[in-house]
């Protein structure tokens, strides 16, 4: 039987309106593959290597950069690392499924553009292998979308390329690329996960890494949860049961009347963890020099195709919470200045970005807010690396919400021994530096970010020419 | 309304022989359907100021809880401190008080708007009382970290405690799909109908209603459970605080850390008829009276010097006691590798405390009521169908518990000649589950090992297939644990019967297996009976040459274990009787 894929109809007037306007265009798939059904969610262009006007010095860069016309001056680093950032707007269960692109060759039969189609699919594996936190590939499968539509005739192709294979010979398939004009339903499946953990510390000479530190607690986490039994609407369910039977069975339950076509409630996800006894039979006994305190929520809302199975819904939970977490400390370590904790510190305030949910078609993604950014910000990333226009009502922001400083001040006399340095004041003051700073380092670092490869052509340039 | 009052058979005889010079005693207990259910009691050892039994609470199965006073005279005075004891009493608005004159007669007295209103009891057999009420033993570990302080410890405990009883905790029943949890306020179930009993899971557990179960009297039933930490908020709950997780880091001077895997392990005791779903609550206050336990355990030691050096403290380890005449379980939490030998004065109290006899050991380690027969089958005799008790009959049998050692067992072929082998190991493990020794129960090469070494035998016995007999037995009982033994000599098997005095003796004063060797048997003699009027004796025989499965349907109707008329021995051979003696001890 040959892979079908079903896609939003809206995907089609996207592809249309590119391969009409452009002479070429490249981007990502976005979906959900279950072992029931694939379901496309949404298509992202990647966005133009050139950047938009916003800085004074970005504008002056722009003018010099050309665009990129056809696919083999794409730069794979750059669709990959577009791939990166999208995966962190994904909820658990949803994936880069692969790469549409608009040209007017055909991209299939010419080698020179097949092979580079292969080199993007494969340097988007790549970067999105490093780190495993973010179940950046998808574990169900290894072979990727490639959807092609033809700027001259409008004709679309699809076909799925292998990624990763250890044999030199890709396996390539047909697809059926099915747009459906109906709605695509979703089962939303919430939870709050809550930590609240004290880990002994020592202090090295050097300080503390807080990479480090949040890797540890990644670790920790992640085994956690992957030992977790979950329950849905409070009840254990067997993992090889449908999602709509659950469905079914809850109207049968309620009110039978309610019109079919009712929206499915968002089902109550719990997890309970099982105490796993890894420890020696002793007593360690260790001298250290303070502790880490990690608490708080991560939000989770997954949504999933009715015709998934208990277990796929439950690994997609899992996932969303340990890639949520796994996106928060590297957005957070990623605009550190100083990644190291000094000795003399005595407190320290880690406060990575938070979880805001974003509108995509009928379920939501997400994104993440710094500390003091307005919930604005989002609809940049939206627009950059979804390609859609939203507005800042849209944008669900309390779905967490960020640290006061009257509960920094609580933890602080809650760990405060007689040997406390800062004082309440002291520490809110503190606080309130850190914020700003990070605001500041956030700009910077992302502008450096993203015009990093611009910066570095015009320097480049600059240099050849004098 | 005052409720309906059950006594357990054990309290009642415990009453009767209790000689103390203290006042006043304690009263444990649990309701079921509308009917206090005395379970337990103590006394008020008057050397403490604090109130014992608040402590002894916790060393008892969660659903029993202090009912009432016992008053050692006949008056119906207040004392200050049967008013204290009574005081604390919440299990029912009015207290019980027992009262015991010189003649040990039992009467039972509601307190009712401070008075006392004489009730009626009825006694619960004990065979009922296990049949009733099952256990629940809730296992898990919990991983601990904080500051090696009293104050680290505590704040550590009481979150943990917390955490517990603020229904974030689901108690799973092993080996099923059944998870009991906190919804708000509310307890949930999942994985079985919400009308299940405690009755219905215990009978839906064990495969099949087995001739076996019934066949044993006193059968402890056991449901196993562990549990599981809820990690998520409830998305509906009022309170929920949605602050995205942050990371604080506080520096301060250097200081101890201690981390550990924390064993819970907790009883609680339940009535057959009570709903699954009430055992939620039941099992949290389980697992908060374990964690008091281990607490104090961490805290005595953290008191002591030393510690704080990082000489090393302790796990503590929990161990749960079933003492024969109690009726209940008792559990005690100690640190590990502490020797029993230097335990010895809380033990003492304790006896002291629960009006025990101090010359047998009950609360060592080896006392413990789980994990120890590794498949063998424990006191079989039980299963023996019980006479009718008759006036001119005297019965004296092994004290407490054993475990059957037989030919071929761990996969080893000493058919024909590891019957006396097999009846020291039998009578090894007796010592064990008294609690008078730690040591494993030998191979049949230790044994061997031990009488090459003390020079009995020559070095080529080592690994032969040589039969030992009474006096090889107490050697190795004296060599490898230090216990002496009495040898009796009887010339032909029909001389046997002339000692049942000193047999009879022998069980009600220590109560071990004894080991005889005639002619080529060797048997182990679990108990005797003498019928005065008839003058003959019967004795309870365990046999070690069975070479079958550890099936006790078997065992008993094939007559392995049973009672033997005296034409059982040879009457012309001789016969050697290897009599354990054990020493007054707690």
């Amino acid at each position: 039987m040959v892979r079908t894929v079903y896609s939003p109809e809206y995907c089609l007037q996207y592809l249309e309106q590119y391969a009409s306007k452009e002479i070429f265009g490249i981007g990502l798939i976005l979906g959900q593959t279950t072992a029931a059904k694939e379901n496309v969610i949404h298509l992202a262009r990647t966005p133009e290597e050139k950047s938009p006007d916003s800085g004074s010095e970005s504008s002056y860069v722009s003018d010099k950069t050309e665009i990129v016309k056809n696919l083999l001056s794409v730069s794979e680093a750059w669709v990959a690392d577009h791939a990166k950032h999208v995966t962190r707007m994904l909820p658990g269960g949803m994936f880069v499924q692969g790469i549409f692109v608009t040209s007017d060759e055909d991209i299939f039969e010419d080698p020179n553009q097949f092979s580079k189609v292969k080199e993007i699919l494969y340097y988007i594996y790549k970067v999105l292998n490093v780190n495993q936190y973010m179940y950046g590939n998808c574990p169900y499968t290894n072979e990727r979308l490639v959807l092609h539509m033809s700027t001259n005739t409008k004709v679309l192709t699809c076909k799925s390329v292998e990624v990763g294979a250890t044999n030199k010979s890709t396996v390539i398939k047909p697809v059926e690329w099915k747009f459906v004009p109906k709605v695509q339903q979703w089962q939303r499946l919430d939870c709050y996960y809550e930590f609240d953990e004290v880990y002994p510390v020592i202090v090295k000479k050097s300080g503390i890494s807080v990479k480090h530190q949040f890797q540890q607690i990644l670790e920790s986490s992640h085994k956690t949860i992957e030992s977790s039994v979950m329950f849905i609407d409070g009840e254990l369910k067997d993992g090889n049961e449908a999602i709509e039977q659950l469905i079914k069975k809850k109207k049968t339950k309620t009110n039978s009347k309610i019109a079919q076509q009712d929206v499915p409630k968002s089902m109550h996800v719990s997890l309970f963890v099982p105490f796993e006894n890894t420890l020696p039979e002793t007593v360690e006994y260790l001298e250290c020099d303070g502790s880490i305190h990690f608490s708080g929520v991560v939000s989770s809302s997954v949504f999933i195709c009715p015709k998934a199975t208990i277990s796929e819904s439950i690994a997609a939970v899992k996932q969303d919470i340990i890639r949520s977490l796994a996106s928060r400390f590297t957005m957070h370590c990623d605009a550190l200045i100083d990644d190291n904790l000094l000795p003399e510190e005595k407190v320290c305030f880690n406060e990575p970005p938070r979880r805001v949910l974003v509108p995509v078609g009928s379920l939501y993604l997400c994104d993440y807010l710094f500390p003091g950014e307005a919930p604005a910000e989002a609809l940049l990333s939206v627009r950059e690396l979804l390609d859609l226009q939203i507005t800042e009502a849209e944008v669900i922001s309390d779905v967490e919400t960020p640290a006061d400083t009257s509960e920094f001040d609580a933890l602080d006399r809650d760990a405060s021994s007689e040997e406390m340095l800062a004082t309440p004041q002291e520490a809110s003051q503190f606080m309130y530096i850190t914020g700003i700073s990070f605001a500041m380092l956030v700009l910077i670092v992302s502008i450096i970010i993203h015009y990093y490869d611009t910066i570095m052509e015009v320097l480049r340039k600059l240099l050849t020419r004098s | 309304m005052s409720p309906r009052l059950k006594i357990s058979k054990y309290v009642i005889e415990r009453l009767s022989k209790i000689d103390t010079n203290e006042s006043a005693g304690c009263l444990f207990g649990l309701m079921y359907d509308g009917t206090l259910l005395v379970i337990g009691l103590s006394l008020e050892l008057y050397e403490n100021d604090k109130n014992t039994y608040n402590q002894l609470l916790l060393n008892l199965p969660a659903e029993i809880e202090l009912c009432g006073a016992i008053k050692f005279d006949e008056t119906l005075t207040m004392g200050s401190k049967l008013k204290e004891i009574l005081q604390d009493v919440d299990i029912t608005d009015n207290p019980l008080v027992i009262t015991l004159n010189n003649k040990r007669d039992i009467k039972a007295h509601f307190l009712v708007h401070e008075k006392f209103e004489e009730t009626k009891y009825d006694n619960l057999e004990s065979n009922d009382m296990w049949k009733q009420f099952i256990h629940v033993r809730l296992i898990t570990t919990l991983p601990l970290s904080c500051e090696a302080t009293i104050a680290g410890v505590k704040s550590i405990l009481q979150s943990k405690r917390k955490q517990i009883a603020s229904g974030q905790v689901s108690f799973h029943v092993d080996g099923t799909s059944i998870y009991l949890f906190g919804v708000a306020s509310d307890v949930g179930l999942t994985g079985t109908s919400t009308d299940l009993t405690i009755g219905e899971l215990v009978d839906s557990l064990s495969p099949e209603p087995s001739k076996k179960k019934k066949q044993l009297v006193n059968n402890v039933e056991i449901i196993p459970v562990n549990l599981v930490m809820k990690t998520t908020k409830d998305i509906l709950s009022e309170k929920l605080v949605k602050t995205a997780v942050k990371m604080m880091t506080t520096q301060r001077k250097p200081a101890f850390c201690i981390s550990m895997p924390l064993k819970i392990d907790t009883l609680a005791i339940i009535n057959r008829n009570t709903k699954l779903l009430d055992l939620y609550t039941v099992l949290v206050e389980a697992s908060c009276r374990s964690l008091r336990l281990l607490e104090s355990v961490l805290l005595e030691q953290i008191g002591q010097e030393g510690i704080g050096d990082g000489a090393g403290l302790r796990l503590p380890e929990t161990f749960h006691y079933l003492p024969p005449d109690i009726g209940h379980f008792i559990t005690r939490v100690v640190p590990k590798g502490i020797p029993d030998e230097s335990m010895e004065n809380e033990r003492r109290l304790l006896h002291q405390q629960l009006a025990l006899p101090l010359n047998k050991p009950l609360f060592r380690r080896g006392n413990a009521y789980f994990d120890k027969s590794s498949g063998r089958i424990v006191n079989p005799h039980e299963a023996v169908p019980v006479q009718p008790i008759k006036p001119d009959v005297t019965v004296a049998i092994v004290r407490g518990r054993y475990a059957y050692y037989h030919y071929m067992q761990d996969n080893f072929n000493d058919d024909g000649w590891g019957c006396a082998y097999r009846s020291m190991q039998t009578i090894f493990s007796w010592f064990r589950y008294q609690g008078y020794t730690v040591v494993e129960v030998p191979t049949h090469r230790e044994i061997q090992q031990c009488l090459v070494k003390i020079g009995d035998k020559p070095s080529s016995f080592l690994g032969s297939k040589q039969w030992i007999g009474s006096t090889e037995v107490m050697f190795c009982l004296e060599t490898l644990f230090g216990i002496q033994s009495r040898i009796i000599f009887a010339n032909t098997g029909s001389e046997l019967q002339s000692y049942t005095p000193e047999l009879v003796h022998h069980f009600k004063t220590h109560g071990s297996p004894i080991m005889i060797g005639g002619g080529v048997l060797a048997h182990t003699i679990l108990g005797v009976e003498y019928n005065s009027v008839t003058n003959e004796t019967r004795y309870l025989i365990l046999d070690p040459h069975y070479t079958g499965a550890e099936d006790i349907s078997i065992i008993i109707n094939k007559g392995w274990c049973g009672w033997k008329k005296s034409d059982f021995w040879n009457k012309s051979a001789h016969y050697n009787l290897c009599l354990p003696q054990t020493k007054a001890s707690v």
